[in-house]
């Protein structure tokens, strides 16, 4: 008995020993085929569903920066993960599977999330594991400026391991309230919101800018995001006699289905105003803002928070289409972006590096590091001490009925012009 | 759980009975306050959202018929119904994409033909599927402890929800809206044809259901077997067929209400189903579970209430209004506003 007893114990301490020792180490001689170490750039967006027209284009960014660029020393590959299972964005996956990537010891890098309050949920855990996340669509305030992204970063306060390309709400939220006052020549606003971080964000950004233009805001709401029957809220508009509707959202909070109410009740000539929560593709795409509205697509407007003007567009919209059939979306070159980011930072710190844990730190602190710029797609491009971009440009779209589509108007640099 | 209340003097749970009268009284008197309120807080738009507020009141009506039903005759709460709801949206969806339609029908008797076969397929395929589930899931279990086909309900709410969201799409799908959308004016009411459209049917749905249940024998036999099945099944009721027909037929109200979601809504989703059942149920639980008046009643309260959040400024809080209105009745009249219905086990 008392033999077999130790027996056992012996056979466990060694299996358990023979376990430990092969699995964090890599093998000096790289991985294999002569192609250098295997490391991977995560991708957590929302893939699935109603969210798609979001996700895919932007993964697809990814992916063609992956195939365009190489690091020598270096083999890139994608560990993609989806935060729509359930067709809609859900902030408890995206920490799922941030917490997937950051136990993958070879990922050194996320591109994502796409959403903002899933930003929220992913920033604690990537900040606990020194993963850098780069957005490419995220503009709520509250994950980089203030008190609010400090409690964020609760385990390292002073660790930065988000950055993203796309800038602030507060600068989103001026560029609605340009379009609506400038553009739609709009004195009187009602203005919605979805009651979530980057809609009510947008919402309230449009707020502060319209009432400095010189604006005045009829009604204030907020819908929750569940909502199918907006009847009611198309009355009060029909009761307000607006100049223009503002809703901050994305569309899987409804707001197609609201401007098609409002089509319904023969309230499409008021002008509709949405960041970029509905610049989600043409009128054909599946899903889409401009597929559901129907006919309320006229005379709707939309934002993003992205450099329109990037240096070579016919250049990355032809090789963009070569490789996936489509044009790109409006968050493929960003994360285009990211990913030139992270293959700039590893190319600096890499060389000679073998050690995975040392090379996401190395990374992380390199991105981090305000001193640096980086040659990308969106032109040059850098990151402040909160991890903002520099570029602070939004672009402003309009409904165009012969194509069908979202048509570029104009972009506004909020550095150079801010909102007095 | 059930012989500790019937323990309790009946008296105290006894269902609200006003006379012959009571009923459309109080249900007059209930409109007026409606509008009311409704005038007060939106001014002008008062009539209009007092319109929405039934129109989207109906469609819930609609939904909590089927839950009560169910309850009432066998005490499961059954969590798949809003997804029958649902399926009924998918199905009228498939029906009018593949006759071809995809806009509003002008011709009034090729509408009319339209509406009936759309409502009848529906209504007749979810009675079917609904018939199905109750042989498979709930039927085995009528005898076992009453958490188990509550939670085959849960599992059967999910392989619902699934088969669409594998099947057929798992995003919003539009549908055709093929009734025409002008504003008819009938003496001092203004209200566009879709809305007039869904209260007359849910209205005339109830009517039906009611007169059903107290006129025919088959309505006698659902009675019966709700107050006491074993002294309804001695004398002669055949309780698997009765109770068949029990979800055969809020099934197909379930039905009638998708049609209406994709008539009125232009759209339908794989998970519409949940949040539907969820205030349905609550309107169902509010009227009194197991009334087939309390559900209409509780249908058109739930109504009423999301659109006064509206209304009033409050839309952000319309879902905790809902709950907690079911909440306050509950403490202050737990048997809800129109009193109970279920068995009799003294």
């Amino acid at each position: 008995m008392k033999r077999t007893y130790l027996a056992v114990a012996g056979a466990s301490v060694a299996i358990i020993v023979g376990a430990c020792s092969g699995s964090s180490t890599p093998s000096p001689s790289g991985g294999g085929g002569g192609g250098g170490t295997a490391v991977k750039v995560g991708i957590e967006l929302p893939m699935t569903g109603g969210e798609a027209p979001n996700g895919v284009p932007t993964a697809n960014g990814v992916a063609l920066a992956i195939d365009q660029i190489q690091v020598p020393g270096f083999t890139v590959t994608i560990n993609q993960q989806d935060d729509a299972l359930n067709g809609k964005h859900d902030p408890n996956q995206g920490a799922k599977n941030l917490q997937t990537l950051a136990n993958d010891s070879q990922v050194l890098f996320v591109v994502g999330p796409y959403n903002s309050n899933v930003a929220q949920a992913e920033i604690p855990v990537s900040n606990a594991a020194g993963l850098m996340q780069c957005s490419p669509a995220n503009t709520a305030v509250g994950l980089t400026k203030g008190d609010a992204a400090k409690a964020l970063r609760q385990t390292n306060p002073d660790k930065i391991a988000y950055v993203r390309v796309a800038t602030t709400d507060d600068n989103q939220g001026a560029g609605t309230a340009d379009i609506a006052y400038n553009v739609a020549s709009a004195k009187k606003a009602y203005v919605l919101d979805d009651t979530q971080t980057y809609g009510k964000g947008l919402a309230d950004g449009f707020t502060d800018a319209y009432t400095k233009f010189g604006g005045t805001i009829l009604k204030r709401d907020g819908v929750p995001d569940s909502t199918t029957d907006f009847t009611s809220y198309v009355t009060t508009a029909k009761s307000l006699t607006p100049d223009v509707v503002m809703y901050g959202g994305v569309t899987t909070s409804g707001l197609g289905l609201f401007r098609k109410q409002m089509a319904q009740q023969q309230l499409a000539t008021i002008p509709f105003v949405g960041g970029d929560g509905i610049v989600d593709g043409s009128a054909a795409t599946a899903s889409s803002f401009l597929n559901i509205a129907g006919d309320g697509d006229m005379n709707s407007y939309g934002t993003v928070a992205a450099i329109h003007d990037i240096p070579n567009p016919d250049k990355f919209a032809s090789d963009y289409k070569a490789k996936f059939s489509s044009d790109p979306g409006s968050y493929s070159a960003p994360a285009y972006a990211c990913t030139q980011i992270f293959l700039q930072a590893l190319q600096a710190v890499g060389s000679g590096v073998t050690d995975l844990a040392q090379l996401r730190e190395a990374v992380r602190a390199y991105v981090a590091d305000t001193s640096h710029t980086y040659d990308t797609v969106l032109g040059k491009v850098g990151f402040d001490a909160n991890g903002d971009t520099t570029q602070h440009t939004i672009s402003y779209y309009q409904y165009d009925s012969t194509s069908k589509d979202w048509k570029f108007l104009k972009q506004r640099d909020f550095t150079a012009e801010p909102v007095q | 759980m059930t012989t500790a209340a019937a323990a309790e003097p009946q008296a105290a749970r006894a269902p609200i009975t006003l006379g012959r009268w009571g009923t459309p009284i109080g249900l007059a008197i209930a409109l007026v306050v409606g509008y009311l309120l409704m005038v007060i807080g939106a001014g002008a738009q008062g009539q209009e959202q007092f319109i929405n507020a039934l129109t989207i009141g109906g469609i819930y009506a609609l939904i909590a018929l089927g839950y009560t039903m169910v309850y009432g005759i066998i005490e499961l709460i059954n969590f798949a119904h809003g997804d029958v709801f649902m399926v009924g949206s998918f199905v009228s969806w498939w029906l009018l994409t593949t006759m071809g339609f995809s806009g509003p029908i002008n011709d009034p008797v090729v509408l009319t033909v339209v509406l009936v076969i759309a409502f009848v397929v529906s209504m007749g395929v979810m009675g079917v599927v609904g018939v199905v589930i109750e042989r498979l899931a709930y039927r085995p279990l009528r005898n076992a402890p009453r958490l188990a086909p509550l939670i085959t309900a849960i599992g059967v709410s999910f392989i619902l929800q699934n088969i669409i969201f594998v099947g057929i799409s798992n995003s919003i799908v539009p549908s055709p809206q093929i009734i025409p959308n002008p504003l008819l004016t009938i003496g001092p009411i203004e209200i566009r044809l879709i809305n007039l459209f869904v209260i007359v049917l849910a209205v005339a749905l109830m009517v039906a259901l009611h007169l059903f249940i107290s006129r025919t024998s088959l309505g006698r036999a659902m009675r019966s077997t709700a107050i006491d099945r074993e002294a309804a099944q001695i004398m002669g009721v055949n309780i698997n067929w009765t109770i068949a027909m029990t979800f055969f037929i809020g099934s197909a109200l379930a039905g009638a209400a998708g049609v209406v979601q994709g008539l009125y809504f232009g759209v339908t989703v794989f998970n519409i189903g949940f949040q539907a059942g969820l205030k349905a149920f609550t309107a169902a639980v509010l009227g009194g579970i197991g009334n087939t008046t309390g559900a209409a009643i509780g249908g058109f309260v739930i109504g009423f209430i999301e659109v006064l959040a509206a209304v009033y400024g409050y839309g952000r809080w319309s879902e905790a209004a809902v709950f907690s209105t079911l909440v306050l009745v509950l403490i202050f009249r737990p048997t809800g506003i129109l009193g109970q219905q279920l068995a009799d086990r003294a």
